[in-house]
């Protein structure tokens, strides 16, 4: 049994001009498929389809799933250095998370970390978004000073932060000394528990802007050029336009920036590491400061309440995760 | 516009862009700074009496690190591509079951932080003898950019017209062949992108150099800079040094390759 | 549909064949040692000391003498007990600690006694040995060791009139700050960061108050931390100190402006280079208050295969006899005969050999692994004392019930 078709042709609009495309292919010559025919090619683009995803998903399986699965281990039993040993580590449960939840620094690192990540988020998108619409513009030099913007990203965490923590030292800082040269008080940014979380927050938003510039410019470049001569031949200035025309516009690729920039700002932890260590006290320490600190950073090593940090930070961004997904789906719906 | 107003608009450019770099400019204006001038109350704005210690430390010592980290970054991207492509072709095109939960998967994945990420790979490379070795590192960066590059693939993958999938399926070609022979070469921006990205990433990384690679004979640049911080000590010129000397290639990296910096995250060359 | 069947197996085999291979790598955590019997592997704290510096020669020489082969791997001495941790089925023969960590390290079983490795400790110093001393075993040597002082700066005094024999306590070193910010200098700079490093500049004054780390809360570690916040607070020392490490405060010490700066004999050099002299710190009411030792513990890990012990110990005993060790990194020797050796090739170490002689472990007292608790909680006091979180009395009570609560545990 035979079907024939019609080979069809299609091409694809480049930058400039159109392209007719050609009209499709005919229908085949028996009006009732074979089923068991169809559902062997259904399945065999099954197969196919999964031998293309087969290697990531072995490799999520071995690289992401193992360290999640170690790091559940860890805060449900009791682990002490000797553990690594000798490998007893007793169950314990919720012991490390009640503990956890229970502690002083429950609290303010909670807060701390929502404060953290929305902040960082709201200022790093907007920022980067002003900066994507203001390099639109063709000007000279535009295509240049857009790839410089890129080179923050480029320095290694250890260099930023300590650059950071340079510029913002008390005594011998730049910015002090400039606050300073036009008659301010000078401001005690890492050391005062009032500005150690200003500070790595200007420190956070500086290096995640190039992230949120690069991808939202290049959302601004796939809306068509035609929908702004609409609006400009409609009369509308340039104000309505970015509001009514280019966020909307946007929206998918917004979704996707602020979608990554929560997750990867909920784990920053090099940033505020080097430039505060979540001090003075618990003033700038979030959750992932607070893992590493009962982890490595205190005076001994608690493996256990540390995992069980953790595992809370991941809990916690699978939440926010799941609240933008469900308000952008319903966003989207209306 | 007028020529007036884009001269005007670049003039505004340069000076945010001048802000934005300030902290560059800083890094080299330490990295010349006299050891007795560091902690100057109020600092050189400019370094007056500049030495270039810490730069013929750097160019003597760090040329190897550099080198290393340039094959990482390299060997990062060529894994990446290799593994997250055809998988975005996949979840994009051909419609797996479970298709949607991988793709939840890949955002939560991405949501572990990287100590535990690092602790864990130590166990699994330590038995597979991969430890402080070069490809043991590629494997680990690889983890970083993956994800990210699953999810940028398939976004700009799903723009491509059903049409050219259709096509190229009447005229008899199998899903590789279409992936290879006409997927990937409209995807040419987004694979630009998504390399870009790897490699930036690769080659900053520092949690698994210095978790997974603490004593191999290679090293990349972001564990070169430890040979300047001491027990009590730091040696901040070469340590700004390092980090101005590691910024280069990467500067240079990206000034070649703008046009394709901003060009491939979603399916721009084609449009209904 | 058979189909459906067909392809949901597929799948369900692919997930399996990947768990597999995770547990297969899971499995497999026996780390066997299978390095050659004359390769012995050395993790040091010192990455800033390459393969052309004194110390790595100090290895190779050691090496050449036992004809092994000794691989060198330096990381970052806050990350060892991480890095160690990490590493747990895979240790080195040879680890350096920094030396308020070896009571942890050997709590969790990680290091080897000299009973285990065979190794001779008489001629180490007593009171630098016993760091590495829990309920009588020893567990570590020290390659060497330093201590805190206090430096001063000739010029600065001078131009404020600040005799330095006329400061013999608190009260006076307070009054000559006071003189020296006057003139229109800065007054003293240290360490008070949230590290082991800010409680290691703490101690002096701590212990010179009289005060004792089983008692956080005491009158005497109130004055003591009520000292340093009034100095951050009247401007005596800059606010930096909250987050300065030693050798950021040593920076901030060579710009020629400060009067004094608290900091380690590992200065020593620099110090005479600049033209800047020390005296002990003092206690107060007079005397000398007890300064902390500090310095890397040599210490032999857990090995699979014990007959490694032998040639490991021989190492040690290479590194820290002598003076050869000690002075490639700049502290003072652990063996009388070491000091003499010393002395003989620099006489101007007198200062702080007797220093050292006069210093005190941290772990002392019987702290061993509580050490680790009570430090995090001091330090965390003084933090929040400087920054004005609370007060110093707040700051205390709240570290000694934190402490309380964690060792009881």
């Amino acid at each position: 049994m035979t079907a024939t078709h019609t080979t069809s042709r299609v091409t694809v609009r480049g930058e400039t001009g159109e392209v007719a495309q050609s009209p499709r292919a005919t229908s085949p010559v028996r009006p009732l498929p074979d089923r068991r025919l169809r559902s062997r090619q259904r399945l065999r683009a099954q197969l196919a389809a999964w031998a293309f995803i087969a290697p990531v998903v072995v490799y999520l399986v071995v690289f992401y799933a193992y360290p999640l699965f170690r790091n559940l281990d860890l805060s449900f039993r009791d682990y002490t250095l000797r553990s690594f040993i000798d490998g007893t580590a007793p169950f314990v449960w919720f012991d490390n998370y009640v503990e956890v939840i229970q502690s002083s620094t429950f609290t303010p690192a909670l807060v701390n970390t929502a404060v953290f990540t929305l902040v960082s988020i709201a200022f790093q998108f907007a920022i980067g978004l002003a900066l994507a619409v203001f390099f639109f513009k063709r000007f000279p030099l535009a295509a240049t000073l857009r790839a410089l913007f890129l080179v923050p990203w480029l320095l290694p965490l250890l260099v930023s932060a300590s650059v950071w923590a340079w510029m913002l030292n008390s005594e011998s800082g730049i910015v002090n000394a400039g606050l300073e040269a036009i008659g301010l008080t000078q401001v005690n940014w890492l050391t005062s528990p009032q500005w150690a979380m200003v500070s790595v927050l200007l420190a956070n938003i500086w290096i995640g802007i190039p992230f949120n510039l690069v991808i939202l410019y290049s959302g601004l470049q796939n809306i068509p050029g035609e929908v702004y001569e609409a609006a400009s031949l409609d009369g509308a200035n340039g104000w309505q336009t970015f509001w009514r025309i280019t966020v909307p516009l946007l929206r998918p690729v917004s979704a996707i920036t602020i979608l990554l920039g929560l997750v990867y700002t909920l784990k920053v932890f090099d940033i505020i590491w080097i430039m505060t260590r979540g001090g003075p006290g618990n003033a700038s320490t979030t959750f992932a400061i607070w893992s590493y600190r009962l982890g490595f950073g205190g005076g001994s090593p608690e493996l256990s309440p540390a995992a069980a940090v953790g595992n809370l930070l991941i809990v916690l961004a699978f939440v926010f995760g799941l609240i933008y997904i469900r308000t952008q789906r319903r966003s989207e719906r209306a | 516009m007028t020529s007036a107003r884009r001269i005007g608009n670049t003039v505004i450019g340069v000076i945010f862009t001048a802000l934005m770099l300030f902290p560059l400019y800083w890094m080299i204006n330490v990295s010349l700074t006299q050891p007795t001038d560091l902690r100057k109350d109020p600092p050189n704005l400019f370094p007056v009496n500049p030495t270039f210690d810490g730069y013929s430390r750097v160019l003597g010592e760090q040329l190897p690190y550099l080198g290393t980290s340039l094959v990482i970054g390299l060997g990062t991207v060529a894994v990446t591509l290799l593994l997250s492509a055809p998988a975005a072709f996949a979840l994009a095109k051909l419609r797996p079951r479970g298709g949607t939960a991988l793709n939840f998967v890949l955002l939560i994945a991405q949501m572990i932080p990287g100590i535990i990420m690092a602790m864990g790979f130590y166990l699994i490379f330590h038995s597979w003898g991969i430890l402080d070795t070069v490809p043991g590192l590629i494997l680990a960066d690889s983890t970083l950019a993956v994800p990210f590059g699953v999810l940028i693939f398939t976004a700009f993958m799903a723009g491509i017209p059903e049409e050219l999938m259709s096509a190229a399926k009447i005229d008899g070609a199998g899903p590789w062949r279409t992936f290879r022979s006409i997927v990937m070469p409209i995807s040419r921006n987004s694979v630009v992108t998504v390399s870009l990205f790897t490699f930036l990433w690769a080659w900053s990384d520092f949690i698994f150099a210095s978790t997974l690679n603490r004593g191999g004979a290679l090293q990349p640049i972001t564990m070169g800079i430890y040979k300047y911080i001491g027990n009590n000590t730091q040696d901040w010129n070469a340590i700004m040094a390092t980090a101005v000397v590691a910024s280069i290639p990467a500067a240079v990296l990206l000034v070649v390759a703008q046009r394709y910096v901003a060009a491939g995250v979603t399916a721009g060359a084609v449009k209904d | 549909m058979a189909t459906l069947h067909q392809a949901r197996a597929f799948g369900a085999a692919i997930i399996t064949v990947g768990v597999a291979a995770a547990a297969l790598t899971g499995c497999s955590t026996s780390g066997e040692s299978t390095a050659a019997s004359t390769e012995y592997t050395l993790w040091d704290p010192y990455p800033d000391r390459d393969a052309e510096s004194t110390w790595a020669q100090a290895i190779d020489a050691c090496a050449a003498d036992l004809d092994i082969t000794i691989t060198r791997n330096s990381g970052n001495t806050g990350d060892t007990v991480k890095d160690l941790t990490t590493a747990a089925g895979n240790l080195p023969d040879i680890a350096m600690v920094d030396n308020p960590k070896v009571a942890t390290l050997a709590d969790a079983g990680l290091l080897t006694t000299t009973e285990d490795n065979g190794f001779d400790v008489s001629s180490i110093e007593e009171n630098i040995l016993s760091a590495g001393e829990i309920d009588g075993k020893v567990y570590g040597v020290p390659v060497g060791a330093n201590t805190l002082g206090l430096y001063y700066n000739p010029t600065v005094l001078e131009a404020a009139g600040v005799d330095i024999a006329s400061v013999t306590d608190y009260a006076s070193l307070t009054a000559a700050l006071e003189q020296i910010v006057a003139s229109g200098g800065k007054g003293i700079t240290f360490s008070a960061v949230g590290t082991e490093e800010g409680s290691f500049q703490f101690l002096p004054w701590f212990w010179g108050a009289g005060a004792d780390l089983t008692a956080l809360d005491s009158g005497e570690a109130e004055s003591a931390l009520q000292l340093w916040t009034d100095w951050v607070s009247t401007g005596l020392a800059p606010n930096s100190v909250i987050s300065n490490t030693q050798g950021t405060s040593w920076d901030e010490f060579l710009t020629g402006e400060y009067g004094f700066a608290e900091n380690g004999s590992w200065f020593k050099s620099a110090a005479d280079e600049a033209g800047y002299e020390s005296i002990q710190i003092p206690g107060i009411d007079g005397g000398v208050a007890p300064a902390p030792t500090g310095g890397e513990f040599i210490t032999i890990p857990v090995q699979k295969d014990t007959s490694r012990y032998e040639t490991s110990a021989e190492i040690v005993e290479c590194l820290s006899g002598g003076d050869t060790g000690a002075t490639a990194l700049g502290y003072v020797a652990p063996t009388a005969d070491g000091q003499a050796a010393q002395l003989d090739a620099d006489p101007s170490l007198e200062f702080w050999t007797s220093a050292v002689g006069d210093a005190k472990p941290r772990t002392a007292d019987n702290l061993g692994i509580s050490y680790g608790v009570i430090s995090e909680q001091l330090y965390t006091a003084v933090q929040n004392a400087l920054s004005g979180a609370s007060s110093p009395a707040d700051a205390l009570a709240e570290a000694q019930a934190t402490a309380t609560e964690k060792l009881e545990k």
